[in-house]
C-alpha cells in the first residue's frame, strides 16, 4: 500500500532536506531533525512534541508486527525534549518526556517510555512494559537503576544548532503553515 | 597474509590529486571543514558532520560503510561548543561505528559497530574491538585493546602495532581497487 505523505511541521521546527520522512508526521515547536534520520509513519500518525532532537540515522517507526490487524488506528505520540542519538531505533507507541536514547539503542513496539529515562547505547528493549520514571538502562546486560533527577534538558545544543544548521543544509519548508494563515 | 582485493563500482568513487577515495553515497556535511589528508578512503553511506566543527583526517585513514564521524560538543556555563575532532593518520574505522572522539591518535583500529562517546580521547596505536561501547570522555592509553560495554581494558598490544596498523591500511589501500 503506498503511503501518503503529510507532514505537518511547526514554526521554529528545523528538519534538514535529506531525511527520510513517510505518511502523517507531525513535528512540534523547536524540534530539530539531523539529515538521514528516518521517521516512517506506516501503520498510523506520528506526533513529535517540541524540543526534541533527533540525530542522524535514527528510526521511529510506527508499524504493525506481521499479521495483526488493530480496531483503530495505532498513534505513536513523542513528548517534548527528547533526545534521540545517532543510529537508535524506536518503535516505542508513547514516550514521555526527557528522555534519551543513546547511540545504537533499541526500543521495541510494546515498550512505553515515561519521563526522564535514560537507555544506554548499544541498550535493546523488547519485552513489552512501562518503564518507570527516571529509570537508567546501561552496559551489556542492560542493568537499571534509578536516578534521583531527570536529564538536564538540551536546549543550549538547540539553540546552537538551530543557528549553524541553516548555514549548511537546506530545510523543509513548513508549506502547511503558510496555508493555514492565509485561509 | 596478503589481503584479498576489494573492489568498487569505479563510478560511484571520485579519487582526488592527493588519493583520497571518497564514495558519492557519503553524507560530507559542511565539506569546506573537512580535511582529507590523502589516500583516505571513505565508502558509502558514511556520514562526517563537518558542519559541527572542522574534522581533519590523516594520511591512510579508512572509514567503513556507515560509519558516523562526529564531532563531540560540551556543555559551558554560558551555551554549548562543538570541539574539533581530528584523527591521526593510519587510522581504520570499522562498518556502523559511531565515532564521537575529541581526539584519535595514530595507528588505532575502531571495530565495527562501536560507540566512541563524546570527548574520548584515543592514544596512538590502541584497538577497540567490535561492538564496544566508551562512555563520555574515556581516555584510552597506547598500546591497549578495549573491548564490551561498557568499554573495558582486556589486555596489552605488542610493540609492533604500529607496524602492523600501517602495513594494515597500505595493503587495504593498494587493494581497494576499481572494478574491470
Amino acid at each position: 500500500m503506498p503511503l501518503k505523505n503529510s507532514i505537518k511541521i511547526m514554526p521554529g521546527a528545523m528538519i534538514c532536506n535529506d531525511c527520510y520522512l513517510r505518511g502523517d508526521i507531525t513535528i512540534g515547536k523547536n524540534t530539530i531533525i539531523h539529515p538521514h534520520a528516518s521517521i516512517i509513519a506506516e501503520a498510523g500518525p506520528i506526533i513529535i512534541g517540541e524540543n526534541n532532537l533527533i540525530e542522524e540515522q535514527c528510526v521511529i517507526i510506527n508499524r504493525l508486527p506481521a499479521g495483526e490487524h488493530p480496531i483503530s488506528t495505532p498513534v505513536l505520540i513523542i513528548g517534548d525534549s527528547n533526545v534521540f542519538e545517532v543510529d537508535c531505533r524506536s518503535e516505542a507507541m508513547k514516550i514521555g518526556e526527557d528522555n534519551v536514547l543513546e547511540s545504537k539503542s533499541f526500543v521495541g513496539r510494546g515498550v512505553e517510555l515515561t519521563d526522564g529515562c535514560i537507555v544506554g547505547a548499544g541498550c535493546r528493549l523488547t519485552y513489552p512494559e512501562i518503564i518507570p520514571e527516571k529509570t537508567v538502562i546501561f552496559g551489556s546486560n542492560c542493568s537499571r537503576r534509578q536516578q534521583s533527577e531527570r536529564p538536564p534538558p538540551q536546549t543550549s545544543q538547540l539553540d546552537f544548532l538551530s543557528k549553524v544548521l541553516p548555514h549548511y543544509h537546506q530545510l523543509k519548508k513548513n508549506k502547511h503553515e503558510v496555508k493555514n494563515i492565509i485561509s | 597474509m596478503e589481503l584479498q582485493d576489494i573492489f568498487y563500482n569505479k563510478v560511484e568513487y571520485v579519487e582526488t590529486a592527493s588519493g583520497n577515495k571518497v564514495s558519492r553515497q557519503t553524507v560530507l556535511c559542511g565539506s569546506q571543514n573537512i580535511v582529507l589528508s590523502g589516500k583516505v578512503i571513505v565508502q558509502s553511506d558514511a556520514i562526517i558532520r563537518g558542519d559541527l566543527a572542522n574534522v581533519r583526517a590523516g594520511r591512510h585513514c579508512i572509514i567503513s560503510k556507515r560509519a558516523v564521524i562526529r564531532p563531540p560538543f560540551k556543555k559551558f556555563s554560558k551555551g554549548v561548543a562543538f570541539f574539533p575532532l581530528h584523527m591521526g593518520d593510519h587510522v581504520f574505522v570499522g562498518e556502523n561505528s559511531v565515532v564521537n572522539a575529541a581526539v584519535v591518535g595514530s595507528y588505532v583500529y575502531i571495530g565495527k559497530n562501536c560507540v566512541i562517546g563524546r570527548r574520548c580521547v584515543l592514544k596512538d596505536c590502541c584497538v577497540i574491538e567490535d561492538n564496544t561501547v566508551l562512555p563520555p570522555e574515556t581516555v584510552v592509553p597506547s598500546f591497549t585493546r578495549y573491548a564490551s560495554s561498557p568499554g573495558v581494558c582486556i589486555g596489552e598490544l605488542p610493540e609492533c602495532t604500529q607496524d602492523l596498523m600501517l602495513e594494515f591500511t597500505r595493503s587495504y589501500y593498494q587493494h581497494f581497487l576499481p572494478a574491470k
